[in-house]
């Protein structure tokens, strides 16, 4: 790819990612009935090798994720995950009750994290129907509780192993007096490319 | 007598969240399940008054569920629920004989008017 095409098509991408944030943070303050945001803290195009090292480095953080097929007109892979005991402050606030009510990671905080991956790939789809009039819907989540390593390794090197770049974007849910840190990563796959060009064509 | 609802949706955080809203509304949840196949046995099983179907799920989706139970009982009522807020979805949901739809994340009201608006068109 020339590196004009390559320059517009990170353009775009970053574009989808704010405002899938931006619309994610709506969608968020509803669903737990507190003020809340997700505030972007940085979106790149990264080099999947360098990342990988950077993930190996945390190798004994447990994190409980969604993993989502965005299929459709531009086909992407959709990761999205949290230290396991946020998912706890998480849980509660989701079924609206005091925040420590639950203790331990359980069907529901494993839900609650799958739910929130569903809403947040949802919201995504939904930008990419109504903002460029490109079709695309979620597949089932699959839910993921392992080291953050692990996960890496098994969703984000193998959905990304046809290229050598893969999209980052750091966030931070803040929401009341916590601070959860998250992440979210969108892979594009194959065609998805071309389909971004045509995005640009929104810019 | 309470109506009886059958909630359908792949995450139990949700269906615990809907189950409650309906319970202290004074409907009855007679079975939650977890994708489409199992809502349509359950309903030719317990024949409910109304199911709330989720339309991204494993196995069976919303979607097909909902031509399932439709083509059983022509008459049945089906509110779907969806974070997938896109016109061309709820639409084609809603020529199929979809009663309504709810978008995820809801707020209670919007829940319990949707299934008041569904169980009074009878």
């Amino acid at each position: 790819m020339e590196n004009k095409d390559k320059i517009k098509i990170d353009r775009a991408l970053k574009l989808i990612a704010k405002l899938s944030i931006d619309k994610s943070s709506q969608v968020l303050s509803k669903m737990i009935k507190s003020g809340a945001s997700i505030e972007l803290e940085d979106v790149y195009m990264a080099d999947i090798s360098r990342v990988t090292e950077e993930v190996m480095l945390k190798a004994d953080n447990e994190v409980v994720g969604a993993f989502i097929d965005l299929v459709g007109d531009a086909p992407f892979k959709f990761l999205f995950y949290v230290n396991t005991k946020d998912s706890l402050v998480l849980t509660d606030l989701m079924l609206r009750r005091e925040i420590g009510l639950t203790k331990e990671f359980n069907l529901y905080a494993q839900s609650a994290v799958q739910e929130l991956g569903n809403i947040l790939a949802s919201a995504i789809s939904n930008i990419f129907s109504t903002d460029f009039q490109i079709s695309m819907k979620p597949k089932p989540p699959t839910v993921i509780n392992d080291f953050e390593s692990i996960v890496f390794q098994e969703y984000v090197i193998d959905a990304a192993c046809e290229r050598n770049e893969i999209l980052i974007i750091q966030s931070i849910f803040r929401i009341v007096k916590f601070d959860i840190h998250c992440s979210m990563f969108i892979m594009p796959l194959g065609k998805s490319e071309q389909i971004l060009q045509y995005v640009t064509g929104f810019m | 007598m309470s109506k009886k609802i059958i909630v359908a949706d792949d995450a139990p955080i949700i269906r615990l969240m809907l189950k409650d809203i309906l319970t202290d509304a004074g409907y009855e949840v007679v079975k939650e399940c977890e994708n489409g196949r199992h809502a349509f046995e359950s309903y030719k099983e317990l024949r409910p008054d109304l199911v709330t179907m989720d339309i991204v799920m494993p196995e069976m989706d919303g979607i097909q569920a909902l031509e399932q139970i439709l083509k059983f009982d022509q008459n049945a009522k089906v509110v779907m629920v969806t974070a997938v807020d896109q016109r061309e979805f709820l639409m084609k949901a809603i020529r199929l004989g979809a009663t309504d739809y709810i978008v995820k994340p809801f707020e209670n009201d919007r829940v319990i008017s949707a299934v008041k608006k569904a169980l009074g068109k009878e």
